[in-house]
């Protein structure tokens, strides 16, 4: 059972740094989190471990929701205390030019003229989680911007979300410049939000569809074929 | 750690006064008209407290000195034991439980058949409802069409005391004998018979007949389980309208005169015996005259009865099957209503609500997860809502301001949910896309799929393989001996 697992975690009276930054995300404790990392760049700890760490901890949280044992505010509160570190390991690695095992590369962003971010951080986090390069974008993104920045990360898989029914063709907007420019074939694009439906995603030419957040990453395994 | 349940109470249709004249129209009833007992040794008990029996019409009449000092050793609580500690219930007349079963004649299958129930139902239905969580007693939901009905108690201890881990609610069709009987087949599991009557894991019920009559096998088997500390639901199945008087209040003098005159007999023959106020009436639907358990009357009806037996510090069983043939929405609104207006009026065992549908008379596999789930829902109103300064959340509030704010991020919600939050199993609670993405189910089609693979993946007893051979060989033996009784008895 994840929750008992997550449980030991939580629980676990060790001080060490490592121990300290898995509990912090278990407690979506943000400035713990943090100070944890920066004890362990101290300590000189290979940021490759660290990142493996903190995956392991989302992923028992995202299957934890799954099971109906922890919910939305916890998927929130653990992928809120992640994005307060993943910049910073990012850039660690980056330095220390480490490879990476990805699964992929993904583009993940909110479209043009819709600011929601809660279920599309959560989406970053367990992309992540699973072994995914994620770079998110932000929110409010143009469709000129996710091309740019599909073509500057090589980005295997482009992830966007819409909550609006009124942004929700900004989808079809993007998909359609990007056959204009010949990328359409090399990229695989899933769609979701709380405006998107299977009926709507097909009709725009999407790859796929996922309604939840755990799905999703489902999802990008399915599409990369892993 | 025993099972203690959540308490109800908050849903009361009468005041102190009515409760007053309640209770005394049953004492003029009891002590005036008095209650018919076929069971002369019962008679015999009255007279020996100097109570006024008339032995050619086999009348006692009850007075106020006499309930008062036999009600005075009734007890308000006690434990009813299940195969271990975890699945104990703790009783009193405050705490809300639930009871499965009973007694259907005919099943609708998994495969969409109505037809006659079998013993392999029996098994089948205990083995499912005894994986539903809100199930807290287990009761034969199906009278088996597949064996002699003459002692068939027997047989009914036999497919279903082995395969629960509840306490099981067991009845004797055939007098003291039943008692008797399966006090012995559980021994087969407590270790010995005195065991059995120290902590006992069954009980019993008896039937009473509306208007105010005993009937001689009930008194038999109510006096044989209280010399044998077996605790007893001392049962009235009126029916207003039919048996009892069509106003509600006129069934509730009834039913209190005629249940109070059974736990006074037990309290005479053993001070202390543990008894359990109870009813299974139903409304006589005036179109076609048949029993309707389903009706608002009838909830009324057992929301106020609940109020009547905690105006004496007993505990209350009520709580009947609902009429729908099929777990359509009529199942649905029947079995909600019937189960929240129960909960919160303080009914402290919710009987034959799992399953049961049809009046009764037929025993659904999906409709056993589908009550479950509405009992579960049930259970999250019953818990009500807590306020304290930490709920008001003034602290909070005061943190975030009037400006937007998302407290689905705060740790405090987080926090909340996981210790509040009523998780559905067969809920849907999809917009249409994602819930047709996922099969599009119904909710008797998502509680098919639970109630197969609750099947599919158990099979056996809960308790040893010996054990329950054991207790069928007994159970077949005292059964074809009551057989060979009733028999002689005839020729």
């Amino acid at each position: 059972m994840s929750i008992s697992e997550l449980e030991i975690i939580t629980n676990n009276t060790e001080k060490d740094p490592l121990s300290e930054l898995k509990r912090s995300i278990t407690i979506y404790d943000k400035e713990l989190a943090v100070n944890s990392f920066k004890k362990l760049m101290m300590e000189k700890t290979n940021p490759l471990i660290i990142l493996e760490s903190m995956t392991e901890v989302m992923r028992l949280i995202g299957k934890a929701y799954e099971d109906d044992e922890l919910f939305l505010p916890d998927l929130i509160g653990a992928s809120d205390t992640m994005s307060a570190v993943m910049p910073l390991v990012e850039t660690e690695i980056h330095n220390s030019g480490a490879e990476v095992k990805s699964l992929g590369i993904i583009v993940l962003g909110t479209v043009l003229g819709d600011i929601h971010t809660i279920g599309k951080q959560m989406v970053g986090t367990l992309l992540r989680a699973d072994g995914f390069t994620v770079y998110d974008i932000g929110v409010d993104v143009s469709a000129g911007k996710f091309i740019d920045a599909i073509k500057t990360y090589n980005a295997d898989i482009l992830a966007m979300s819409a909550l609006l029914t009124t942004t929700a063709y900004e989808q079809k907007k993007v998909i359609s410049i990007m056959e204009k420019e010949n990328l359409r074939d090399v990229v695989k694009i899933m769609v979701g939000g709380g405006a998107v439906t299977q009926e709507f995603a097909d009709s725009i030419g999407a790859d796929g569809y996922d309604p939840t957040a755990p799905g999703a990453a489902k999802l990008a395994r399915k599409l990369i074929g892993r | 750690m025993p099972i203690r349940g959540l308490k109800g109470g908050m849903l009361k249709f009468l005041n102190d006064e009515d409760l007053k004249s309640i209770h005394f129209a049953t004492l003029e009833i009891l002590s005036e008209v008095g209650i018919k007992m076929e069971h002369k040794p019962a008679l015999e008990v009255f007279t020996s407290f100097g109570a006024n029996v008339d032995f050619d019409n086999s009348v006692v009449k009850i007075d106020e000195q006499l309930l008062n000092k036999a009600l005075s050793t009734a007890p308000s609580r006690f434990t009813l034991y299940g195969k271990n500690e975890t699945f104990d219930v703790k009783v009193d007349p405050e705490r809300v439980y639930t009871i499965g079963g009973s007694s259907a004649l005919n099943v609708l299958d998994l495969d969409g058949n109505y037809r006659p129930a079998l013993f392999e139902d029996l098994i089948k239905f205990t083995i499912l409802l005894d994986k539903l969580e809100h199930l807290h007693i287990m009761h034969a939901i199906v009278i088996p069409s597949d064996l002699e009905e003459y002692g068939v108690d027997r047989m009914l201890f036999a497919g279903t005391f082995p395969y629960t881990t509840r306490n099981y609610y067991s009845q004797s069709q055939t007098g003291a004998d039943g008692v008797l009987d399966q006090i012995k087949m559980a021994a087969v599991v407590q270790g010995s018979e005195e065991a059995v009557r120290k902590n006992p894991m069954f009980t019993e019920v008896v039937c009473m007949v509306s208007p105010l009559q005993h009937e001689k096998i009930n008194s038999e088997v109510l006096i044989e389980a209280a010399k044998n500390n077996i605790p007893v639901y001392v049962e009235v199945d009126a029916m207003p309208g039919g048996t009892t008087p069509a106003p509600i209040a006129g069934t509730l003098v009834e039913q209190n005169a005629n249940v109070l005159a059974g736990i006074i007999l037990a309290q005479l023959v053993k001070p202390g015996a543990p008894c359990i106020y109870s009813i299974a009436s139903g409304l006589m639907d005036m179109t076609s005259g048949g029993y309707s358990g389903a009706a608002p009357e009838t909830n009324l009806l057992h929301c106020a009865t609940a109020q009547v037996a905690h105006y004496y510090n007993l505990p209350f069983q009520g709580g009947t099957g609902i009429d729908a043939k099929i777990p359509d929405a009529q199942a649905g609104y029947e079995r909600a209503m019937q189960v929240l207006s129960n909960a919160l009026a303080g009914t402290n065992f919710i009987h034959l609500s799992f399953g049961m549908m049809e009046m009764m008379l037929s025993a659904s596999y999906e409709q056993c997860v589908i009550d479950n789930e509405i009992m579960g829902a049930t259970f999250k109103m019953l818990k009500g809502i807590e306020v304290n300064d930490q709920s008001l959340s003034i602290d909070l509030l005061r943190k975030v301001g009037p400006k937007s704010a998302h407290f689905l991020t705060f740790k405090e919600t987080s926090e909340y949910v996981r210790k509040n939050y009523w998780v559905p199993q067969i809920t849907d609670r999809n917009v249409w896309g994602s819930w047709k993405a996922m099969g599009g189910k119904s909710m008797k089609e998502s509680a098919a799929e639970v109630a197969k693979k609750i099947l599919s993946e158990n099979t056996e007893p809960m308790i040893s393989r010996e054990q329950t051979e054991e207790i069928t060989k007994l159970a077949k033996s005292f059964h074809s001996k009551a057989l060979e009784r009733l028999k002689k008895k005839n020729e």
